[in-house]
């Protein structure tokens, strides 16, 4: 306990003395060390609360559980990604031969012809087969399948969705039967054999990855907001500006502290997602865009935070704007997760870079046109 | 005498009515001033702005409602020619894009009708269509962009079939799903007679099927049983159907679209407690809360006024969103539990907070957290009782007209209702002048919490009871957690966290009373405080059995999870030893960490450290013993 209040104390120390200008010192170089000397502050600050501790966990806990949500999911629907798992099914009924011979060509499933209807219920009721197909042709010529499951929960989830493969395959050989028999007018694209093949590839790149690229800069905002709010609020704004420093300058310091950290963040997800063994493609290409989000979504923070009038309007329209840009950015060629996805998997087009170009400039302006707007700011307004 | 008497009585209870009445007018007055001071603050260019944006969204919303957020747009890329039949289908589907076999090619064309084609180092493609119609695919992605292109190929037919005229010929197999209870006591008896019957089966089978489905639960008529489910399949035993589709409409039993609308129900709290966060953070900032504290109104007629505006909206958007998605009153019911758990976290948690930052990530944990533990569980509704343990369970089951019943309310609440209770009189124990306004270290400030609510012995024990729920909820989200890791590393880790976690919850009220001198330092004390508060944990667990036995029967999940049955074995003593040894170690550790605690903050680190691992080594011994 004492220990931590003698450390505060010793950050307290470190933080923002007001330098004195060194005499031999150039205006420039001064002015250049009162801003690393805000931007540490304000890292400092995130360090002694272990804000930034509780920041890393919260994504890695986003992360997790979508990925546990995710994987569980998957082996809920996919029965193959679940070894060994193997169900038999009784099949009875007046027409059977391609329900069996495809069923029985399909991974995890026997099935078994009862040529009596009874047997094959009583067999499904002892358990000695999990699910019974009575299959009959109807006046159309379709395949009339009467499917009975059990009510197990779980198990009948898996063995419904093996039923379903199996009957989609039932269909796609009566259909080319009938597209052979000329009742078709176009015959169905052929299907390619199945393969084995990682089921989550497409959550990890189009749903985890943008998840990690745009959450720290989502809660570099929030930081920045919060920042700049309590200092308007709490009255430590004024001691500040008695730094050499104008108050662009010291926004300046406390927004590129503030949005160097999602890069960086984005760089340890990277690492983390190349030792878990999924490759990106492009992963300067992505730094940079995070950057560039990051640079805008921070400037767009300080607006707001310099704009609205208390926390609770600052952080509403924050969140609704960060949240409205991600919706409101369907309307472009490309969704930035989309542009995020292409990018790690290596497929980026000409949008996908012309897009990425655009993030950077239009940081970059927004930088601009609120250090602008700062300038014109008065500073005993706020 | 007996007038006397009734006088002190009536007098007394008009007492007692008159302080309500002062009590709920403070609280309502306090509520005012909240609700008008916020609505006060809300100024006319954040209403414009946020109006502004509310438009940009919805437009932009009606466009994606058609199209989809596009984030898989384009992510493959398939080589295919154009006169292959394969190149609509990449066209037509939207995670690919088409590029020419030419502009892949290592040689530039010719006839790479080969087993391989040649694809060029540098080329970006994923997939590839050789001019003779078959498919392969190259790098790292390209099995899970095959696996894509197949399901592509797949949807690409669909299409295709439903524009035919000949749907019969389009659609070649119809198939109806059928849920049945395995009836095994009616197939046993029957064996020979159903062969008997099986050829006049068809036959008769109509006339039967009443009997059949009447007396086939008694297992007493085999064949009536049998012939009744052959021909009548909706008279099943309690089995239900769908109506006949082709095998692409049949889906497992998941409640998707009730818990899509479940989830609607948490999305409002995690916006609620932003302005609840603020509005008690506020009270701190330039010692405003002062004003308040000297006022005739108690801390608690204080924090009840500053809450009940927000709880009160947030029971009314559940309310109309319940009313929106036409859902019955237990949906609201099942909410409130969560509203108040997500306000009281909050509270605590701004109580806490050294920052605005700060307080920024303790409500975005509290809003991640609550959110996954409550939307999780939901999505085994169907699957397994334990998805009982979050009350939005209860909202999937009213919303697909499944009874609730009071057992299971009960079940699912009760724990959230007890954790808001205990994070409000936490955070209340801090609602003072010298925790509010003064930078502590949280950790300090959190025992400061817990001593304000120990006024005497017999509050140990019942703080023990109530850190339940908390327990509960560290261990399971741990187990959660800890899912990935590989099981070698993830079993004992979780033996020891279980563990570390209720040692917490029965030495951390006797560390803060040591701390803050509500009890004298001595080794006596210790021991009846370690004893008092083992003891009260292992009542408060066995409560928690009583009520999982009660009101969910057919949990038996539950009980492999929470502690080995009692009902093991028919010998007495070993009944009793079954019963008790968890007593006898509760008490142990608890006397432990108590001893520690009572010769300060080192004295309670090995006390505790002790404690964990005594704790762990039995889990580890019944564990085997099991085993």
């Amino acid at each position: 306990m004492s220990r931590d209040r003698g450390r505060e104390r010793e950050s307290i120390q470190r933080g923002p003395n007001p330098p004195v200008r060194p005499d031999g010192g150039t205006e420039s170089r001064s002015t250049w060390g009162a801003r690393w000397a805000v931007a540490r502050r304000e890292l400092a600050s995130l360090r002694s609360e272990k804000t930034i501790i509780l920041a890393l966990s919260i994504q890695l806990f986003i992360a997790a559980f979508s990925s546990f949500l995710v994987v569980g999911l998957v082996s809920l629907y996919d029965p193959g990604s679940v070894d060994g798992y193997q169900t038999e099914i009784a099949v009875t009924g007046d027409d059977t031969d391609t329900l069996l011979r495809v069923a029985n060509g399909q991974d995890g499933v026997t099935a078994e012809r009862y040529a009596d209807r009874e047997r094959a219920y009583d067999a499904f009721d002892d358990g000695s087969v999990s699910a019974v197909l009575d299959a009959d042709r109807n006046p159309d010529g379709q395949l009339s399948v009467r499917a009975i499951v059990p009510e197990e929960g779980l198990r009948t989830t898996l063995l419904v969705v093996q039923i379903r493969n199996t009957l989609e395959n039932v269909e796609r050989v009566e259909r080319q039967r009938n597209a052979d028999d000329g009742r078709l007018e176009r015959s169905p694209v052929p299907v390619p054999e199945s393969i084995q093949a990682s089921p989550y590839v497409g959550f990890t790149y189009t749903i985890l990855l943008p998840l990690l690229c745009f959450l720290p800069v989502f809660i570099s905002g929030s930081i920045v907001v919060d920042s700049l709010i309590e200092e308007r609020q709490r009255g430590t704004l004024e001691l500040l500006r008695v730094a050499p420093l104008s108050l662009a300058e010291i926004v300046d310091a406390k927004l590129v502290a503030t949005a160097a950290l999602a890069p960086l963040q984005a760089i340890a997800w990277f690492l983390l997602l190349a030792v878990n063994g999924t490759a990106i493609a492009a992963p300067v290409a992505l730094v940079v865009l995070v950057a560039a989000l990051s640079l805008l979504v921070v400037t767009v923070g300080v607006a707001v935070a310099l704009w609205a009038p208390d926390r609770r309007q600052a952080q509403l329209l924050y969140s609704m704007a960060t949240v409205g840009a991600l919706v409101v950015a369907t309307v472009l060629p490309e969704h930035p997760a989309n542009t995020v996805a292409k990018f790690a998997l290596g497929n980026p087009t000409a949008a996908t870079w012309g897009l990425l170009a655009a993030y950077c400039l239009v940081a970059m302006g927004a930088f601009l046109a609120l250090r602008r707007g700062i300038g014109g700011l008065e500073p005993d307004a706020l | 005498m007996s007038g006397g008497r009734l006088r002190r009585i009536v007098a007394s209870a008009r007492r007692l009515a008159r302080q309500c009445r002062d009590v709920v007018a403070r609280t309502s007055r306090i509520a005012r001033w909240e609700v008008s001071r916020s609505a006060g603050t809300v100024d006319r260019k954040t209403v414009l702005a946020l109006v502004v944006m509310a438009l940009a969204i919805g437009t932009a919303g009606v466009s994606v409602s058609d199209s989809g957020l596009g984030l898989e747009r384009e992510m493959y890329v398939a080589g295919v020619d154009e006169e292959s039949r394969y190149y609509d289908v990449a066209v037509e589907s939207e995670q690919f894009r088409a590029v020419p076999l030419d502009d892949i090619e290592a040689d530039g064309g010719g006839d790479s009708t080969a087993e391989t084609a040649t694809i060029r180092g540098d080329a970006n493609v994923d997939v590839v269509v050789t001019r003779d119609g078959r498919v392969g695919h190259v790098g790292d992605n390209g099995a899970a962009a095959y696996d894509a292109f197949r399901s592509a190929v797949e949807d690409y037919n669909a299409e295709l079939m439903d524009d035919e005229a000949d749907q019969a010929a389009a659609y070649p197999v119809l198939v109806s799903l059928e849920y049945q209870e395995r009836d095994p006591d009616g197939s046993t008896d029957s064996g020979a007679d159903d062969g008997n019957d099986a050829g006049s089966g068809d036959g008769t089978g109509g006339s039967t099927d009443g009997d059949g489905s009447a007396t086939g639960g008694g297992g007493s008529s085999g064949t009536g049983d049998g012939d009744g489910r052959m021909q009548v399949p909706n008279v099943g035993d309690g089995g239900t159907s769908t109506s006949a589709g082709t095998p692409g409409s049949i889906a497992p039993p998941f409640p998707f679209e009730s818990l899509v609308l479940a989830f609607l129900f948490v999305v409002p709290m995690n916006f609620v407690i932003q302005a609840y966060g603020s509005t008690i953070m506020d009270e701190r900032v330039k010692r405003r809360g002062e004003l308040l504290l000297v006022s005739p109104a108690s801390r608690y007629e204080i924090v009840g006024g500053k809450t009940l505006p927000y709880l009160l909206g947030l029971v009314g958007i559940v309310a109309a969103i319940t009313y929106a998605i036409e859902g019955g009153p237990i949906a609201v019911a099942a909410t409130l539990p969560i509203a108040l758990v997500f306000l009281a976290a909050t509270f605590a948690g701004a109580m806490l907070a050294r920052s605005f930052k700060e307080l920024t990530f303790v409500t975005v944990t509290i809003s991640v957290v609550l959110t996954t533990y409550t939307f999780i569980p939901a999505i085994f509704t169907d699957v397994n009782p334990i998805a009982l343990i979050s009350p939005l369970t209860l909202v999937v089951m009213d919303l697909q007209d499944e009874s609730v019943r009071l057992g299971e309310y009960l079940f699912s609440t009760a724990p959230f209702y007890l954790s808001a209770v205990v994070l409000f009189l936490l955070g209340i124990g801090v609602y003072r002048e010298e925790d509010m306004f003064a930078q502590k270290p949280i950790p300090t400030k959190v025992i400061d919490a817990i001593a304000s609510r120990i006024h005497s012995r017999w509050s140990v024990p019942l703080l023990s009871v109530l850190f339940i729920p908390f327990v509960f909820a560290g261990q399971l989200l741990a187990v959660a957690l800890l899912f990935a890791v590989p099981e070698t590393v993830a079993v004992p880790v979780i033996i020891i966290i279980a563990a570390a976690i209720e040692e917490v919850a029965k030495s951390i009220h006797v560390y803060a009373g040591f701390a803050r001198s509500r009890f004298d330092a001595t080794l006596k004390t210790g021991v009846v405080l370690g004893v008092l508060s083992g003891a009260g944990f292992f009542v408060g667990e066995k409560i928690t059995h009583i009520v999982q036995f009660v009101g969910l029967p057919e949990l038996t999940v539950g009980a492999a999870a929470f502690g080995p049955a009692p009902s093991v074995s028919s010998e007495p003593v070993l009944y009793l030893a079954v019963l008790l040894a968890p007593l006898v170690l509760h008490v142990l550790t608890a006397v432990c960490s108590a001893i520690g605690a009572s010769s300060g903050r080192n004295g309670y680190a090995i006390g505790f450290l002790v404690a964990t691992l005594v704790h762990a080594g039995y889990n580890l011994g019944v564990l085997a013993l099991v085993a």
